[in-house]
This record gives structure tokens, sequence and C-alpha cells, in this order.
């Protein structure tokens, strides 16, 4: 049995390791994507915010080489559906 | 005395509460369900609604984790985000806010005979989410037929089948999805009419991770065994097939708190911070 004590300090830990994750994620973690302008290869560096919209459309995949490439040229409209 | 008026308290709330329940689901649906044309699709909502439905404000989380593990990247705001609500308040969010649970709540109510489910079957959530939402997209990425999306009924459900009737509208080439999707779908509309919340207590891989909160979240359910006159009276509101005063936070619990209706009063929900807590 957790006593009372206990659970305020699993929670705030809890709220403290969410809220950082969300923190990062929102406003400083960002990913190289490979992106095609005019045929020629660009490396962009998506926030996560972009990815996550993008990811919701297949706006980006990864290839065997493991880099991350975006789907679509830039300057061109993202996918409106998901592939799946 | 402070604790016996607190809870009292707490209970009056909570049955006026439940009288509303589904009121209060069907307000959350109006947020998900982007009224204001908002398209808020690069932030994730803590319920299981797709994104790909014309009507979603926010991206699926589990979506996200695995799509994110599809591209070997870690989703910093999709597991920030189920850490810090499952911190405040475990499955409350199933029972009071998801709209796919609101969905099976209503489909719930037809006056058809019910059945319920053995207990191990809620240990299905936790093989759904290690599988096809962490390693199947992590192993062999998005493409597999396993991936979580290409088998979620949410989707099959509010994506798949309006993008079919628009293209059906619009004269186009209908592009059908998987039949492994249809089939999921098809078994899910015919199960929601004879067992409660098939989906949720079987399969949701988001009632997974959000019921591993349930016994450290802000809010949970407390028994007081003082009051507890063992009438079992509880174990015929709980339309889950749960013993709350065994478990008040078990894992398959979605917290209707139809529970709480228990006339000893011996079950309430409880904050952390409440009084009647500390006076426990």
């Amino acid at each position: 049995m957790i006593n009372k004590n206990t659970k305020i300090l699993i929670f705030g830990l809890l709220v403290l390791l969410g809220a950082a994750l969300l923190t990062y994620g929102a406003f400083f973690h960002s990913t190289n994507v490979s992106a095609q302008q005019d045929g020629q290869p660009v490396l962009l560096a998506k926030s996560e915010s972009a990815l996550i919209k993008d990811a919701s459309v297949s706006g980006v995949k990864r290839d065997e080489t493991g880099k991350i490439k975006q789907t679509y040229e830039i300057g061109e409209k993202a996918p409106e559906t998901c592939s799946t | 005395m402070v604790a016996m008026v607190d809870k009292n308290k707490t209970g009056g709330f909570t049955s006026i509460l439940i009288d509303w329940r589904m009121w209060i689901q069907a307000a959350f649906l109006m947020v998900w369900l982007d009224p204001a044309g908002l398209r808020l699709h690069t932030m994730c909502s803590p319920v299981f609604h797709c994104y790909a439905c014309p009507l979603a404000t926010f991206a699926c989380p589990i979506g996200v984790i695995a799509q994110f593990g599809a591209l070997h990247v870690f989703p910093f705001v999709a597991v920030g985000l189920l850490i810090a609500v499952g911190a405040l308040f475990g499955t409350l969010i199933c029972g009071w806010a998801c709209p796919f649970g609101f969905l099976q709540d209503l489909a719930a109510k037809v006056p058809t005979p019910k059945f319920d489910l053995p207990k191990f079957t809620g240990y299905f959530r936790y093989v759904m989410l290690i599988g096809t939402v962490l390693a199947v997209p992590y192993f062999f990425g998005e493409e597999h037929p396993l991936f979580v999306c290409r088998i979620c009924p949410a989707g099959a459900l509010e994506a798949a089948v309006p993008t079919m009737a628009g293209q059906v509208i619009a004269g186009e080439d209908i592009v059908w999805p998987s039949i492994l999707k249809l089939t999921i779908l098809i078994l899910f509309l015919i199960a929601i009419f004879f067992i409660r919340r098939p989906w949720c207590r079987l399969l949701c891989p988001l009632g997974a991770i959000f019921s591993l909160f349930n016994r450290v979240s802000a809010f949970f359910l407390r028994f007081n065994a003082d009051e507890c006159t063992h009438c079992e009276q509880c174990h015929k509101l709980c339309e889950y097939g749960i013993e709350p005063e065994k478990t008040p936070n078990d894992l398959r619990c979605i917290r209707c708190l139809e529970c709480t209706k228990c006339s000893p009063d011996a079950l309430n929900l409880s904050s952390i911070f409440s009084r009647a807590q500390e006076q426990e």
C-alpha cells in the first residue's frame, strides 16, 4: 500500500517529467530531414511539432540507410491523407 | 469529523458528475471534433481520435508514437503529454473524455444482450501496445500490416470511411483500406452492441498506458473499509467485471465512477491532496 506522501512524491515527479519532456519536445527538439528543392538535396532541421504534422500524413519516411526523408519537395503541398 | 464532512461533499459532487457523464463526454467531443477548424495537428491530444479524421483538432498520441517509432525518433511531446495527463487523471480520461469510448458507451445503450469478458483479456492491451505501437513500427516500419494505424478501428471509422464517402461523392476511384482493417472495423461495429467498450477493454493501447498510472494518479478511487458493509452492490454497479472494494484502482477500470453510487458510500473519487485522504 502506497502512503499519501509517497503518492504525492511520485505524482510530482511524474508531472515534472511529463512537463520537461513536453517542453523539450515542443520547443527545443529538432530532427534532421532530407528533402528535395528543385531536384537538389537539402537538409532540414524540423521541429518536433512540424514532424508530428508531417508524420500524420506520411510526409516523412525513413529509408533503408536510416535517413529520414521528406516525401514531397520543398514548396510543394504536403500529402493530405494518411497512407494507412 | 472533518474527514466525514469532506468525504460527503466529494461524494455528493461525484454523484452529480456521474449523472452528467454523457454530457461531459459530449462536451469533450466538441473539443476533439474541431468545430472551429483549427487543425492543430502539430500537437497531440490525450485521447484516442485519429488525426486523419476530417474532424480532428489534434494528432492521435498513439499514432504519433508509432510513426515516430518507425522514424526511430523519440516522441518527446506525445510521451510527455501522456505521462503528465496520466499522472493527473489515470483512466478518468477513458471514462470521461475519450471520443472513441463515448461512441462505445452510446452503442451500449442499445438494449441487446451483453456478454462479459474473462479477466485475462485485459492484458491483451499491453500486447497491443508493445507489439503494434512500439515493436512493429520500430523494427519493420509503417509499411508492415500490423502497424497500429493499419489495423486501428478508430482510423477506419473516423478517417477511412469519411474519405471513401468523399471519394464516392466526388466520383473518384475509391481507395479501400486493407482487408484486415475492414475486418477489424466490422468486428468492432458488431462487438460494441454486445460487449461494453470492447476496444477499451481488449485492445486499446492508450488505455493500457493510462491504466499504469491508476495507482499513483492525483485523482483515484478511494475505498473506505470502515463504511463497507460487504453488500457487494459495487460488483453489480460495475459494468466491467471489477470488484471495486478489492481493487479500487484496477488496471481494467475506466473510472466511470458508477461504483461510487453504492449506498454505504464506501467508494469515492478522491485526490492525493484531499483532507479525507489525510485522515485515512
